[in-house]
Formats: C-alpha cells, structure tokens, sequence
C-alpha cells in the first residue's frame, strides 16, 4: 500500500511537471544584445554572452533565467584598461571566465517584472533583484552592482580609483525557440 | 624664412605618406577597422600640422636669432612627440569598435613620423 502510495505521488510530479514545462516558453537569444556598464570611470560593455532563457508571462513560476557572461569579452573602449579588468587585480579572467547569473523567483510588478537569483561573479555568489521589461521580444533590465561585493579590484591605491558602484543596463533580444 | 616653412610643408607631406602608408599596411595585416576614428585625411592633416608646429619654432627661433638653441629645440621636439603618445594611450574608443588594444600599436608609431620627417631631410634644407 505504501509503494502504491509512492508510486501514485511521483506520478503526480512526474505529470505536474510535464504539464509546467509544456506551458514554459523557451526563447532563444538574438544577436544585437547589449550587456553594457556604466560609471563615472570605467564604462563599457561586455560582448559575449549566452544562456537559457525561459519565460512566461502567464507562467511565471515556471520561468527560468540561467545566463553568463564571457568576463573576458569585456570592452571598456581602451586597450590597457581592458587588459587591467581581464587581470588578477579585477576578473581574473583565467580563473573565473564567467559572471553567471541563474534566477531563483520571478514577480510581477507595477512597471513589469523583477527576478532574483543568483550573480556568481569572480567566485562570489550573491543574491541579488534584477527588475526588468518584457517587450517586443526583448528582455530590457537595469541594477547597479557594488564591484567591492564581488571583491573585483582594490579599495584603495592606483587601481582603486575605479568606481566601486556601477549601473548594469542590459537589453536581451529574443527569437521563441 | 621661406626654407624653413618648405621644409615643415614637405616634409609633412613626407609624414603624411608615411603615416598613410603605415595605416594601410597596419589595417590589412591586423584586419583591424579603425577606419571611424583614424582617416587618410586625419592623418595628413595631423602630419603637416605637426611639421608646421615644429617649422614655426625654428622660425621663432631664427627671427630671434637664437639659432644657437636649435639643438634644444630637436631635443623638445623629441620629447613633445614621445608626450604626445598619451592621447591615444588614454583614449576610449566607442564600444562598437573592436579591438581597442590594438588602436595604440596605429596611432604611437605615427605620433613620431613629423619629427622624424622633418629631421630626416633637414640636411638639404640647411645647405
């Protein structure tokens, strides 16, 4: 009777589940995105990125954000600033090639929708909100990011002049898979 | 008098080539696209503005008559070029351009080629 039980419980998953990924809608993501950065000093933009992006706007609970970043496609528009962010003193680019980003809860909110999840940056994991738009096919987000959280470069000294608090403005278009 | 603005005129053009020729050579051997920040015409244009920089200090100094002072003036020269290689070195290019390490090896080379034209044919110019 209790493996009858069982059996019938994880059927009822199995079939649940299902059923939420055949409503889940997955979207591919479209050349033309912008994963750009901006602060008094640097500014710039990272150029690679992919990932898994399920979502749905009548389904939010079966929405899925799994994203990183190439940290070593960062582009500052300068040369030597490009290869100080890919070193030891920033990124570390060797060590940690990706900024990822995997939600945990989606939410609806008065201008659109907010995800929290987890950034995992230079082997720094931090639960953070990300609120953003769903329109004409394009996912549009902005957040601001303390690079000190993620111990990314120094405090203090020569390379410490770097804005510690930097706007994060993303614009992710979408093709449905 | 008019030596001296000849020879910052031709040797600009001489550095214009020069720099025009470097640009071509640089562009295709490294596949880069810079073609949005640097031109054939900026290019020319910087060359002979710079030897006309450097042609007007040897004009001050020859209608002042402190010739004697040229070698300095070479030597400030040379400096002043190796100065003004921090421009390029400290800018940011827009994001769309690819590659913005490889902007600096375009640019410094040519910050140099004035100085180096003008001081090249200099010898016919002082005879």
């Amino acid at each position: 009777m209790k493996n009858l039980k069982l059996i019938a419980a994880a059927l009822v998953i199995f079939v649940a589940s299902a059923f939420t990924a055949a409503n889940s809608i997955s979207w591919k993501i479209a050349d033309g995105y912008s994963i750009k950065f901006e602060s008094k000093d640097p500014s710039g933009a990272f150029t690679k990125f992919k990932g898994d992006i399920v979502f749905d706007e009548q389904n939010l609970s079966a929405s899925k954000f799994d994203v990183a970043v190439d940290a070593a496609s960062i582009n500052t528009g300068n040369g030597m600033k490009n290869k100080k962010a890919k070193g030891d003193k920033f990124f570390e680019v060797d060590k940690y090639p990706e900024i990822k980003f995997v939600s945990n809860t989606f939410s609806k909110t008065a201008t659109g929708y907010e995800v929290k999840g987890t950034l995992d940056m230079h082997g720094v994991k931090k639960e953070i909100t990300i609120p953003f738009t769903f329109s004409k096919n394009t996912f549009t987000g902005s957040f601001t990011v303390n690079r000190l959280d993620y111990n990314v470069g120094p405090e203090g000294g020569l390379a410490g002049h770097a804005a510690k608090e930097l706007t994060i403005d993303i614009s992710v278009p979408v093709t449905r898979q | 008098m008019k030596k001296i603005l000849l020879h910052g005129i031709v040797s600009g053009i001489l550095a214009a080539i020069a720099g025009v020729i470097y640009f071509i050579i640089y562009q295709n051997t490294l596949g880069t696209a810079f073609g949005k920040i640097v031109n054939i015409q900026s290019i020319a244009g910087s060359s002979v503005l710079g030897t006309m920089i450097i042609a007007s200090g040897y004009a001050l100094l020859f209608k002042t008559g402190k010739m004697k002072f040229a070698g300095w003036y070479n030597v400030f020269v040379s400096v002043a070029s190796f100065a003004t290689i921090i421009g390029p070195i400290s800018m940011s290019l827009p994001l769309t351009i690819e590659n913005p390490e490889l902007f600096t090896g375009l640019v410094v080379p040519m910050h140099f080629f004035p100085a180096l034209s003008y001081f090249t044919i200099a010898p016919f110019f002082n005879k």
